[in-house]
């Protein structure tokens, strides 16, 4: 008898589970990208992919998904999102080339009844259903409370030289209010000089040069972000200051992002913490407010959007920190 | 003559020696180590890439023409060798070479387009400053591109307290300069800039001449990129970018026309592209506000542009009797 029912229980089972994905509701969203040149783009769409697998079965969606891309053209990124709209997908998300030109689109989704959601890139050309991207005040305010914690613990009141980025940009802006307010909060560090880096390389090298020249005293940097770390790392072996932490010319280092340049030099413990520019977050919250959108509910954005915060992390912790795009994706 | 007269007249002749001198002076009372050897060779240091091509840049804007495309011109070339020595192990020396030729061959095109199919200059360089970034960040897909570690250690190379890159500079204007002085192919470049028609008429080579100008630029911007890349340990999507415009400002404002015709390589580019370090330098000494660079870097441009300009049109300016 036990033979027989054992079979039968299996092929019960089977077919409950079966119902089950049959239950799941089609979701068909359409992902349109502006470009696809590096290991971010890639990094999104994998976990794009996954959170809509894992999260779509919490909340009874099956997520299917059409990519495009428009190789950094947004007249074919408007033509591929009228294909989107044409294919009849439930939901559009799309990190717009042009921030001013994404508004049309936006329009078009909107008479044919599909709900429109920005990644990362606003539009400044109309409004979206809603915008979904990082938040670059949080990521300089965690930084610099962590920054202050390793600070204080190693007994040193931070005398910083901050590099800043392009004070045209709004990430650059929220990273220095973020970074001098939790300097002022904490006491524990302070800003003595300010050099702007225009996200300019070639800045970051001579900015930092000249700023170590003039105040021999610094003994940290916070950079707004390390995508141009070899230039830091320049400017610091050139003054002698290039060594990892616990050696006495050790500069303590804080960045924002976290991005493939820095990965090394922080696994080697020249970086002492960063807080990431976080494709998993920010694909974890895209995918939360795809969901609440099909659901007909009102996503919880805030006013500059659903944001998604950054992981601080630090040498201790950023080979076993999990979802690490820049670590992971080469 | 009065001596308010004379003074008149020496500012309006050495109007950007005084502006040079006056913020020289103040930077140096008003901060701790803005006048200290180590703080002078920083600045000579970090203005190598600028001052070398601004070299190349100058030798076209003397001819009459203009190249903008110079900074996109070191951004392609460098990219190009950067990533045949990351990718493919091609020798970091051979690679050098590479990027220059490269710029010569850049710069050729440009030549080509201006002298043989005589586009103006301004249009076809915008043109091809475009097309050569563009090309350059898909090659790059506009990332970082990373220097191997030995060559990166090149980039803080020095010669007894002297960064390695200052003489390098020393020697490529200094052979400029030659080359603009004691060579027939300078005089022509000059001869040109003073009246394209007159040099035409007397049988100089003026096609020959433009064209090998702008393969010059060309090949001047590379080796300008490859100072900045050297120095950097990487090409970055930025390399280059702006730096058209930051060469052409340090060529007029140490002293060659923009009409053509009137310059100096060794004794007007070097003073141009220092102070303009200088004044990044210097306010980043002061601890000034990081708003304030553009300003007072415009406000310096303006005072030692419009100086020249009295210089040079004051009798005009005048009311005739």
């Amino acid at each position: 008898m036990k033979r027989y029912i054992i079979p039968v229980a299996a092929i019960c089972l089977a077919g409950v589970a079966t119902a089950k994905a049959d239950d799941l509701k089609p979701l068909k969203v359409g992902f349109s990208l502006d470009t696809k040149e590096s290991s971010l783009e890639t990094a999104w769409v994998d976990y794009l992919k996954s959170e809509g697998e894992r999260q779509g079965k919490v909340a009874g969606f099956n997520f299917e998904w059409t990519i495009n891309v428009a190789n950094a053209d947004p007249t074919r990124q408007a033509a591929n999102i009228d294909d989107l709209i044409t294919r009849g997908v439930d939901v559009i998300i799309a990190r717009a080339f042009d921030s001013g030109a994404i508004g049309t689109s936006i329009k078009a989704a909107k008479e044919a009844g599909i709900p429109f959601i920005t990644f990362d890139r606003g539009s400044t050309s109309g409004k979206p259903t809603a915008h979904v991207g990082g938040d670059s005040y949080d990521q300089a305010k965690t930084t610099g409370e962590a920054f202050a914690e390793i600070l204080k613990k190693a007994s040193v009141h931070g005398k910083c030289i901050e590099l800043q980025g392009m004070l045209t940009d709004i990430n650059a802006v929220n990273r220095t209010k973020a970074w001098n307010e939790v300097g002022k909060a904490t006491g524990q560090y302070e800003t003595i000089v300010q050099v702007p880096t225009n996200w300019n390389p070639e800045l970051f090298l001579s900015g930092l040069t000249n700023a170590l020249n003039a105040k021999p005293e610094a003994n940290c940097v916070f950079a707004a972000s390390d995508f141009a770390f070899p230039s830091i790392q320049a400017a610091l072996e050139k003054a002698g200051r290039w060594a990892p932490t616990g050696q006495p010319n050790h500069m303590w280092l804080a960045t924002c992002d976290l991005l493939p340049a820095a990965v090394k030099p922080m696994e080697g413990g020249y970086i002492d913490v960063s807080t990431t520019w976080d494709a998993y977050s920010q694909a974890k919250e895209a995918v939360r407010v795809i969901i609440a959108i099909a659901k007909h509910e009102d996503p919880k954005c805030g006013p500059d959007g659903c944001l998604a915060k950054g992981r601080v992390v630090t040498p201790a912790t950023i080979k076993d920190m999990p979802n690490l795009w820049s670590r992971d994706y080469k | 003559m009065s001596i308010r007269k004379r003074a008149a007249d020496f500012l309006l002749q050495r109007g950007f020696a005084v502006v040079f001198a006056i913020i020289f002076i103040f930077f140096s009372v008003a901060t701790a180590h803005f006048f200290q050897a180590d703080n002078i060779l920083n600045i000579f240091s970090a203005m190598d890439p600028l001052a070398i091509t601004a070299s190349g840049l100058a030798l076209v804007v003397m001819t009459g023409r203009l190249d903008i495309s110079v900074g996109s011109t070191a951004f392609l070339s460098c990219s190009i060798g950067a990533l045949l020595i990351r990718d493919h192990g091609l020798n970091p020396v051979l690679g050098m070479l590479l990027v220059v030729g490269c710029g010569a061959l850049l710069g050729a095109i440009n030549g080509f387009i201006v002298v043989v199919l005589r586009v103006n200059s301004l249009i076809a360089t915008l043109s091809t400053m475009i097309a050569y970034r563009g090309m350059a960040l898909a090659l790059t897909d506009a990332l970082l591109v990373e220097l191997p570690a030995p060559i990166r250690f090149l980039g803080n190379a020095k010669l007894g307290p002297v960064p390695i890159n200052i003489p390098i500079m020393l020697i490529v204007l200094i052979l400029v300069h030659l080359l603009q002085t004691k060579t027939s192919f300078g005089r022509q470049i000059m001869a040109i800039g003073n009246d394209v028609t007159v040099a035409r008429k007397i049988g100089l080579p003026v096609d020959r001449t433009g064209f090998l100008s702008f393969v010059l630029s060309g090949a001047l911007a590379a080796a300008g990129g490859v100072l900045t890349t050297i120095e950097n340990g990487a090409v970055s999507p930025f390399l280059g970018d702006g730096l058209e415009f930051t060469a052409l400002a340090v060529v007029v404002v140490g002293g060659v026309s923009l009409l053509g015709g009137r310059g100096s390589i060794f004794f007007g580019i070097i003073p141009g592209a220092f102070i303009f370090e200088m004044i990044r330098n210097g306010l980043t000494n002061l601890g000034a506000d990081p708003y304030s660079y553009r300003l007072v870097g415009g406000a310096v441009i303006f005072a030692a542009m419009y100086a020249d300009a009295l210089k040079s049109g004051r009798y005009a300016l005048r009311p005739q009797s």
